[in-house]
């Protein structure tokens, strides 16, 4: 769902700039935009983002042929996953702000769902860091916003080849999917190591009469992707429809 | 006397949904409403919303025809506002909801905590304490919507009452739970600190009573007039000199004084998050009555004396 949202979620981040119309997908010719300087600060960070994305790409390309197996490869590219996912909660600041035409909060929901994944399941529970389901969504997160990142640059220089425009509205049929797969098995599978050591859990009686069952929160945390899975998958399917299409059309004339 | 011509349009479609002709020159919106609704049952007063521009705002109910820039063939534009639920009946359930709920948990009925607890009394007075004041919170609040409250609008979008009664059920629940709970830890400053949150609680209730009867006396029965409030006699409503809205103040401090008195991290949470909403409101109805009013009182903050 993290990997769902991501694509969902932010439907310019700068990607306001012009006729590219992927930025406006919701169909207002809202032709505004960030200022200039926040468009230079916008082509850097999503630069910046996609270099770093880049990275954990090759760094896993490099550790699967030096060990010659899938398994385990979290651990080579753990601290810039960590850094980059993390980084990115800088797109809620600038939705905050404005310099970007995305809802805070479906921005937030976003990247704090890709933060919670990788701080509070994958990070705190040390088991789960060599199963395959990790390997699972860390590809599907990192095509996914190489993708992203490198469509918010050019949408931002203006200059959006079509290629980009169509991985970022294609892809996602397979990687959200995948994802949403490798999170949910993550997650299921943190659930015994959890529970044995009561992690972030608080329980009865104490001075401040709460409790709380993070093996129970975890649970929940997974049953909520049944109805909201479904709603960005399709919310994406939708936009595609819309994007691609008027893409065609606008060739057509040209 | 000349008749209008009123032709009522689709504000999406732009179809002709009716036409009108022979409609009273005096005649207000909820009379055309009512002249609607008879070829559209579906679309019961309440749910219209009519206006003259699609994009525009709503006309009021009270609106007159001749008095709109229309010409003697008018064209209103309609959109459907969605099934409407009266506000009465979203306040009773979301209220009653929490009053039955906690007793539930008081009376520590069965399935709730382990068996051996079923119909178990707590030992400590401030639970009993707290069901009091929680469940006379409610009751007022039930007694209010019924007898006092002079509502604006009739009704709402009927899926707020799902969302409304979530919230007030769901957190009710949540409280009264570790209130309840046999393994409940009463306050660490014991009687002294219950006295203290007994007395903000009581103070407080009075205090927002106080605000809704001065707000009804404002307002004659079945009208919808707006004027400033100002303090009456009654003390409590002198908060009205630093605030907008001192019924909400009046709530915040109602429900941290039951979060002192019961030394539950929920309750305080729950007084968090409705602060936060209040606040919201507040500062709604603050900017309102700037607008609507020139001579509004400067000193006065929306919902915190002096900061907020």
């Amino acid at each position: 769902m993290a990997a769902a949202a991501a694509t969902a979620a932010a439907k310019g981040n700068g990607g306001g700039g012009g006729r590219a119309g992927a930025g406006d997908a919701s169909g207002t010719r809202k032709k505004k935009g960030p200022g200039p300087l926040a468009t230079a600060y916008l082509v850097i960070y999503n630069v910046v983002m996609t270099a770093g994305w880049l990275v954990i790409a090759v760094g896993l390309v490099r550790a699967y042929l030096a060990k010659g197996s899938y398994h385990s490869l979290y651990y080579s590219i753990e601290k810039p996953l960590k850094f980059f996912q993390t980084g990115a909660l800088l797109e809620i600041l600038h939705c905050a702000i404005g310099i970007v035409p995305s809802s805070v909060v479906l921005t937030s929901f976003q990247v704090m769902s890709r933060v919670f994944l990788i701080w509070a399941v994958t990070h705190s529970v040390k088991e789960v860091q060599s199963e395959d389901s990790v390997l699972l969504f860390v590809i599907a997160w990192t095509i996914t916003e190489i993708i992203r990142y490198s469509f918010y640059t050019f949408s931002l220089l203006n200059h959006l080849p079509y290629l980009i425009k169509w991985a970022r509205y294609t892809l996602f049929i397979v990687l959200y999917p995948m994802g949403v797969s490798g999170e949910l098995l993550t997650i299921y599978a943190a659930l015994p190591f959890v529970r044995q050591a009561g992690l972030y859990s608080i329980s009865l009686p104490n001075k401040y009469n709460f409790s709380f069952d993070y093996h129970a929160f975890l649970i929940l945390i997974m049953i909520s992707y049944i109805p909201i899975f479904p709603q960005l998958y399709f919310h994406m399917i939708h936009q595609r429809r819309k994007i691609l299409s008027h893409t065609e059309e606008h060739k057509k004339f040209e | 006397m000349k008749h209008y011509e009123v032709e009522i349009l689709d504000a999406k479609t732009r179809e002709k949904l009716c036409f009108l002709d022979k409609v009273e020159p005096h005649a207000t919106i909820a009379e055309i409403k009512n002249l609607f609704t008879k070829p559209h049952p579906q679309w019961y007063p309440a749910r219209q919303s009519l206006r003259l521009d699609p994009k525009g705002k709503s006309l009021k109910d009270e609106d007159i025809l001749q008095k709109l820039p229309v010409g003697t063939t008018a064209t209103l534009y309609f959109r459907d506002l969605g099934a409407q639920i009266s506000w009465v009946t979203v306040f009773l359930t979301e209220y009653a909801g929490p009053l039955f709920i906690y007793l539930l948990f008081y009376f520590r009925v069965p399935f709730i905590y382990g068996h051996k607890y079923d119909f178990t009394s707590s030992r400590h007075t401030v639970v009993h304490l707290a069901c009091i004041c929680h469940s006379f919170h409610y009751v007022k609040r039930l007694l209010e919507t019924l007898f006092v409250h002079r509502f604006s609008h009739g009704t709402m979008p009927l899926r707020n009452i799902f969302k409304n009664c979530t919230y007030y059920w769901g957190f009710a629940a949540w409280m009264a739970y570790y209130i309840n709970h046999p393994l409940y830890t009463p306050p660490t400053y014991g009687a002294q600190q219950v006295k203290l949150a007994l007395a903000i609680f009581v103070i407080c209730q009075l205090g927002n009573f106080s605000i809704h009867m001065a707000l009804r006396d404002l307002r004659p029965a079945g009208s919808k007039t707006r004027k400033i409030p100002y303090p009456t006699k009654n003390p409590f409503t002198w908060l009205f000199l630093l605030v907008s809205c001192p019924n909400y103040t009046y709530e915040v401090g109602s429900w941290i004084g039951f979060a002192i008195m019961t030394q539950c991290l929920p309750v305080a949470l729950f007084s968090l998050v409705g602060f936060t909403q209040m606040t919201i409101w507040a500062k709604g109805k603050h900017r309102s009555y700037l607008k609507e009013f020139r001579d509004y009182p400067p000193l006065r903050m929306p919902i915190i004396p002096f900061l907020l």
